[in-house]
């Protein structure tokens, strides 16, 4: 990469850095430390909100998906803007009026301390394993385009994140969320217009050939449980994942608990209502003109340079004739898509013919390539999926001069706001709902401030660790991560329950391990069903178990 | 506070809009160009 684009993202790791330490001043007890006095305009937390939300692999993962899948991913966010609607008349009122530092603690209020520490519990160790996934995706794309150790990797974006969340807490996040935000929406919006301008057809022409390849398709209204992406599971499945995460879940929590009022909370994630789907489906397209693009211009037969150099080094002979037969069938793509946007401009005569010769070009791309990724996962032993690559492959080799460089430091940003985010809640649910309810609830201000500052580094330190390690415990995270999806849904439902007058605590806690092994079951009993139903499932099954043990218990 | 319900509801009319309008670009999008 160019030494501008380089001084480009190294000028932002400074001023991130710079701006997030200088937010620690006047910050002398922990309800400034973790929440900002409760004194963060409506606006600003809003903007923190989606920051958190948007990670890198929103930008490398979901543009990559957008190039081989197209837009129906967007259908996954359809629920977003119901469950921010939903939440604002339910849980934010209760949550922020009740004045707590986390939302496990408005558990104990509500039910009893053993709920409280079961849901704090849980968040930890999701939260605690999830974060080093946060770290790993970005750091294992830069380990691999630029050939640095991934330990390198790690700590180009960990340590930063680490210095200015341990030093500046949350007013640091949230401010530097602001600006990390308006970076990011700048990188997208900039990739846009560039990607608009070196397309060798006109926009109408691109989406008729996309669509041509299925990649302008975005409902799909089947009612299949084992369809991940569809209008329903994203409605439906979609409102309580994000009820879950934005209701239950302290890194976002703990964002609205900082602003002035129940109603500044409430426009707040309103706020982010607005513009997650046209932000994603704008996110989408990108991939989709990327598509366009690599059909004018060859692209590689493998996007992840690191796996091409081991297959290069292991088979040379069977690689060389993967490309060769690749460069054949890109020359007949390249014809097709060009035949077709010309059948396209003349009226349409022909199109219909055009276009069915195109797909047929299309699937002959993809079996060289499925074949040449099979050679990749039995060279490498991982996992040859190269989705995450493409946008990076277009960025380092199609973008003019800086544009690079704004848009690795947006992929940084993205990472940096969602991991400051997460090491911020987790050192509060460490402090807040163990150290000071368990150990320690009378000392001074200074001696919590203290301890935050070093359960935010210990945090920081196993989320690094956790990601370098991340292809070695690559099994372990998924267990985590498949365990994390088994109660997402169900503390939901105990935050649900705890607004039906007359549920108890009683019902709250076996209400909870029933959700879980509801979740569980249906997991381990039908594997097929899309995991967005899970939190469907898990809320429900909380709500219905806790009503009727609530009730039984009062019977006599 | 009236002045800050006022403010929510206004804020909730618009992302409503916001909404509406995207889910009609997006239906446009795929009606126009997906053959």
């Amino acid at each position: 990469m160019h030494w501008l684009n380089w001084l480009i993202v190294v000028a932002y790791l400074v001023y991130v850095v710079g701006d997030g330490v200088r937010r620690a001043k006047g910050t002398k007890e922990i309800e400034g430390y973790f929440l900002a006095n409760r004194n963060i305009p409506w606006w600003a937390v809003g903007l923190s909100v989606m920051a958190t939300q948007l990670s890198a692999i929103t930008m490398i993962g979901t543009t990559g998906q957008g190039a081989t899948d197209g837009m129906r991913f967007v259908q996954f966010y359809f629920g977003l803007p119901i469950a921010m609607v939903i939440l604002g008349v339910t849980l934010v009122p209760f949550l922020h009026g009740a004045k707590v530092f986390t939302a496990y603690e408005y558990l104990e209020r509500r039910f009893d301390a053993r709920t409280r520490s079961l849901t704090a519990f849980l968040f930890l160790l999701s939260r605690g394993m999830s974060c080093g996934t946060i770290v790993a995706a970005p750091a294992v794309v830069f380990s691999a385009i630029f050939g640095w150790d991934m330990a390198w990797s790690v700590a180009i974006m960990g340590v930063p994140t680490v210095l200015y969340t341990m030093i500046g807490g949350v007013q640091a996040v949230t401010w530097v969320d602001v600006k990390q935000m308006v970076l990011i929406v700048f990188g997208i919006v900039a990739l846009v217009i560039v990607l608009l301008v070196q397309l060798p057809v006109n926009p109408d022409d691109a989406l008729r050939i996309a669509g041509a390849a299925g990649r302008t398709r975005v409902f799909d209204f089947s009612f299949s449980p084992n369809e991940t992406y569809t209008f329903w599971s994203g409605v439906i499945g979609g409102t309580f994942l994000a009820m879950s995460y934005f209701g239950t879940d302290q890194s976002q929590a703990q964002r609205y608990f900082t602003a002035r009022s129940v109603d500044e909370a409430r426009s707040s994630l309103l706020m982010s209502a607005y513009w997650k789907i046209p932000l994603q489906a704008l996110v989408l397209l990108i991939g989709v003109l990327v598509f366009v693009y690599y059909l004018f211009q060859a692209p590689p037969l493998l996007f992840n340079p690191a796996h091409e150099q081991r297959v290069r080094a292991a088979d040379a002979a069977l690689y060389e004739s993967l490309s060769g037969r690749y460069r054949q069938a890109l020359a007949g793509r390249t014809q097709a898509a060009q035949a077709l946007a010309d059948a396209a401009a003349g009226g349409g005569a022909g199109e219909s013919a055009a276009r069915e010769a195109f797909r047929a070009r299309e699937a002959e791309v993809n079996a060289v390539r499925a074949e040449a990724l099979a050679l990749a996962g039995r060279v490498t032993g991982e996992n040859p999926r190269d989705v995450n690559y493409i946008i990076p492959h277009f960025v380092l080799t199609a973008l003019p001069l800086g544009f690079a460089g704004i848009f690795i430091a947006a992929v940084m940003a993205a990472a940096m706001s969602s991991i400051a985010a997460e090491l911020n809640s987790l050192s509060t649910a460490t402090v807040v709902d163990f150290y000071r309810r368990w150990f320690k609830p009378e000392a001074s201000d200074g001696h919590y401030l203290f301890v935050s500052r070093a359960a935010t580094a210990f945090w920081g330190v196993f989320a690094c660790v956790v990601a370098t390690f991340a292809a070695t415990l690559g099994s372990l995270i998924e267990v985590v991560n498949r365990f994390g999806s088994f109660f997402y849904g169900s503390i939901l439902g105990v935050f649900l329950l705890a607004m039906v007058p007359g549920a108890r605590a009683a019902g709250a806690f076996f209400g909870l391990i029933a959700g879980m092994s509801a979740v569980a079951a249906v997991n381990f009993g039908a594997p097929a069903v899309s995991f967005l139903w899970h939190n469907v499932i898990g809320a429900v099954t909380v709500v219905v178990v806790g009503v009727a043990l609530s009730s039984l218990k009062r019977a006599p | 506070m009236p002045d800050d319900r006022g403010h929510f509801r206004r804020t909730l009319l618009k992302v409503m809009t916001v909404q509406l309008a995207t889910l009609l670009l997006l239906w446009l999008l795929q009606a126009r160009y997906t053959g």
